[in-house]
């Protein structure tokens, strides 16, 4: 009798477990097939900067070194300088001249995106970084700023909100 | 001593001097009231309505800056009333302030953004547009955004009142109201840049700094200005290396907040292209550039040569290197190499003045009693334009203590709106014109001298005669061109008196040549010229072999035999003494790669040559001037801590014969400089550029 019983439960436990597995089979996969395939992200996922422009082109990025300012690891560099009406980078009358980050100093806080007064810098989904070398770490403006005119093959988080 | 008043504020009792304003007694006891227009040392406006407070038993909110203390006097500064009206009165003050903070160049040291940061309602309730104007440039270094002004008319008073300028007032009505320069749409005035500093919102910005960076990214290093004679601090704003702004908001120092355009604006010709930064040696086909060690080798090599020859060497020293440096050449030169023949360009007879006054005590007066003397006598002096802080000063004395200014020059001067007598008189005449005011000295308590150089020679011993019959207390100031030429004085860099002007007979020397003759003497084989420009209008008529120490290929420069790359006051330790004397310490705020301190020349020099001349390190050096020269005898620690610490007495004064014909000031304007000035792009850049004397 007690064998009956635990055939039984065998089976039962079987079929149960095997219900999973069936279910599982239905619902769509999680795996990464990375690096064969391209990983996907979550909107927020911090990654590599983007230094964003607005509708006409002009870099956000007014120079106001908050972002360096709220950097815990300081590893932003600024210098400003003045618009010109032969030259207009920005805006606004200032902009950043030289805009680096030293990618292997930052922490990827977030904090440089939530000082932003104008949303300049946001943070992208490049996480590709690793380099022999890391003097290569330090991005530069130019590599950093989103492209123009925009492309749309770039990742960009959806952070269209108005500022109110 | 007037009376003490009794008053409360916010519960707490404290007694002031009748006649405190509320604000400042409310300061004293660690109380703050917001202002905006009021400004210490200026009158009193009443403009901005920020420091309202509330006063038992009158009926509204009263202005603490314009509301003097009564005997039992009742302030509350914190009851929900205040507190409201300070919100309010920010509402209404951002009602056209552009919230453009992020690109303001006051964003982060802005007293509107601290305020409505501390006492704002963090919203406003105001849809409407705001009222827009574009900025104008209203001078090379002055640019106006009338939007952010929110018209508290500091910079109105600090032109009008503390430079005599007059040069801004306010135009319009009602919300269209803005500053308006004084020659419509551009300013000419003295250019100092006062009113930016004032300013307690952007709308006043630099030209200079604009854009460059923000307040937290610099670091400020107080040092001394290198321009004039009347040693003001200033705060040095600078990033890698590279000085981007000078103010004194701190107002430590004896400047207070003071700075000219010099000081304030024209550090640039420190990082200008032309600056030198590798020794240069002269070829046939002209110079090349060399290693330090190779110059270095070749200067120690022709400086022993003519040691060996009897000391056949001239040095003419600057007016701008420090008292470290001054007495460590004149100590290799004398000790060193046998040679007595060191100058530089004396632009004031002050040893003729120590001379007359020898053993007095407080003969000579310091900046300080510039503001607190009851009478002031100026003689053959544009001050405004040769020494603006001690014109500042005057000026201040003269608003706050009212003091008696008598005015004795060659032609109009600006101290004339305030003088009580103003004589015209040709250089040189002023003593004879003395006698007329001598019944208007007489009835003073003190005076203040301040005598240039058409007074020099016998002349100042007439003068302190003079003075002495007036049986009144009175000081001197013998007034001098450059940043360090009183320092040149008492470190002995002249071939008439050793340092703290002890008597060369001390280590029995000659009266050696004074630099005119260096030029055209036949006896000297080397000449070595430390940051002096003596070829600027002259020929060498025979010319010994030349060492020229400098920032720039100047005139004298291109004629050397050697160059070697000098490195500026601001880019040194050491200490300067004022014109009023007082010794006061440099700190090194900018870097340029290849230039080498004068010191620092000097000592590889003599280690080059073998000599023995103890430390050549600025600190020690300092250490050994307070020992060794008379009137250096000073507290040390607080020269240390950036305080001004007056220097003198000096007991043991030479009897020396004075080169009367030798004492000539430079008569530099605000707008010039010598070599330094001609390389500052703001100097030479301003309208009023050149500028001239007793213009009024």
């Amino acid at each position: 009798m007690a064998r009956k019983i635990s055939i039984l439960q065998a089976a039962a436990a079987i079929t149960k477990g095997l219900g999973v597995t069936l279910r599982e089979m239905l619902s769509p996969a999680v795996t990464e097939e990375y690096p064969d395939a391209p990983p996907s992200f979550e909107a927020r996922y911090r990654g590599r900067h983007i230094l964003r422009r607005d509708e006409n082109g002009l870099e956000k990025c007014v120079a106001c070194f908050l972002c360096a300012a709220a950097c815990p690891v300081q590893c932003i560099y600024i210098e400003a300088a003045e618009n010109t009406a032969e030259q207009r980078f920005s805006g606004s009358e200032r902009y950043a001249k030289v805009y680096n980050i030293d990618y292997s100093r930052c922490i990827f806080c977030g904090y440089c995106v939530e000082a932003c007064p104008t949303d300049a810098i946001v943070h992208g989904h490049g996480f590709e970084l690793a380099n022999y070398h890391t003097s290569a770490l330090v991005m530069r403006k130019e590599d950093l700023l989103e492209p123009w005119p925009k492309q749309a093959d770039v990742a960009l988080p959806e952070l269209e909100r108005k500022v109110s | 001593m007037s009376k003490l008043v009794t008053l409360t504020i916010d519960g707490k009792q404290i007694q002031v001097p009748a006649g405190t304003l509320v604000i400042n007694a409310a300061k004293q006891a660690g109380i703050e009231i917001p202002s905006f227009c009021y400004y210490d040392g200026l009158s009193l406006q009443g403009a901005c309505r920020m420091c309202l407070v509330e006063v038992e038993r009158v009926p509204k909110l009263m202005t603490a800056c314009t509301l003097p203390v009564a005997e039992g006097m009742v302030v509350r500064t914190n009851t929900p009333q205040v507190i409201e009206a300070r919100k309010a009165m920010l509402e209404f003050l951002l009602t056209n302030h552009p919230l453009d903070c992020p690109v303001c160049d006051k964003g982060g040291e802005c007293e509107l953004q601290d305020m409505a940061f501390r006492y704002g309602a963090g919203e406003g309730r105001f849809v409407e547009f705001k009222y827009h104007v574009p900025e104008k440039q209203w001078s090379p270094v002055v640019y106006y955004d009338a939007p952010r002004c929110i018209l508290c008319y500091r910079c109105v008073r600090i032109c009008d009142e503390g430079l005599g300028v007059n040069a801004l007032g306010v135009v319009n009505r009602g919300v269209r109201s803005e500053i308006a320069p004084n020659r419509g749409d551009h300013l000419e005035c003295d250019e100092c840049g006062m009113c930016i500093d004032i300013c307690p919102v952007g709308a006043l910005t630099s030209g200079t700094y604009r854009y460059q960076t923000r307040p937290w990214e610099m670091s400020h290093v107080g040092t001394i200005c290198t321009f004039c004679a009347d040693g003001c601090k200033t705060t040095l704003g600078v990033r890698n290396g590279i000085i981007i702004r000078a103010n004194n908001r701190d107002r430590s120092g004896i400047n207070d907040e003071f700075l000219c355009i010099k000081g304030r604006f024209a550090f640039d010709f420190v990082h200008h292209p032309e600056r030198l930064t590798r020794p240069l040696i002269r070829t046939l086909s002209g110079f090349r550039e060399a290693s330090w060690a190779e110059a270095i080798e070749l200067v120690a090599e022709r400086f022993e040569q003519a040691r060996q020859q009897g000391g056949r060497i001239g040095l003419i020293g600057s007016t701008r290197t420090t008292n470290e440096e001054n007495y460590f050449l004149q100590k290799l030169l004398r000790q060193g190499l046998g040679s007595n023949h060191i100058d530089h360009r004396q632009s004031g007879d002050l040893v003729s003045l120590l001379m007359a006054t020898r053993g007095r005590e407080g003969a000579l007066a310091t900046t300080a009693d510039l503001y607190h003397a009851s009478g002031i006598l100026i003689l053959g002096a544009d001050l405004s334009q040769q020494h603006p802080l001690l014109a500042f000063q005057i000026r201040a004395n003269y608003r706050h203590h009212r003091a008696r200014v008598y005015v004795v020059t060659r032609g109009p001067v600006r101290e004339d709106q305030i003088a009580a007598r103003s004589l015209r008189v040709a250089p040189g005449q002023e003593l004879e014109a003395l006698e007329s005011l001598r019944t208007e000295l007489q009835g003073l308590p003190d005076l203040v001298v301040l005598y240039g150089d058409s007074i020099k020679g016998s002349a100042v011993a007439r003068l302190v005669q003079w003075c002495d019959s007036l049986a009144i207390a009175v000081r001197y100031v013998c007034l001098l061109d450059d940043a360090n030429s009183r320092g040149a004085l008492d470190m002995g860099l002249v071939p008439d008196w050793l340092p703290g002007y002890r008597s060369l007979d001390q280590m029995n020397l000659q009266p050696g040549l004074c630099w005119e003759e260096m030029l055209e003497s036949e006896e000297l084989e080397v000449l070595w010229v430390v940051g002096a420009n003596p070829l600027r209008r002259r020929h060498l008529k025979r010319r010994p072999w030349l060492v020229v120490q400098e920032l720039f290929l100047t005139e004298t420069a291109q004629q050397a035999d050697v160059v070697l790359p000098a490195a500026s006051a601001y880019e040194k330790r050491g200490t300067f003494t004022s014109v009023c004397g007082e010794l006061q310490q440099l700190q090194p705020a900018a870097q340029v790669p290849g230039a080498k301190t004068d010191l620092e020349i000097a000592s590889l020099i003599a280690l080059q040559l073998g000599l023995e001349l103890g430390p050549a390190d600025p600190d020690e050096l300092l250490g050994e001037i307070h020992r060794t020269v008379d009137g250096y005898n000073v507290d040390l620690p607080l020269v240390a801590a950036g305080a001004a610490v007056p220097t003198g007495p000096y007991p043991d004064v030479a009897a020396v014969a004075v080169r009367v014909d030798k004492i000539r000031s430079r008569e530099d304007t605000l707008f010039t400089a010598g070599s330094l000035g001609q390389r500052s792009q703001v100097l030479t850049s301003v309208r009023e550029a050149p500028g001239s004397l007793y213009r009024g």
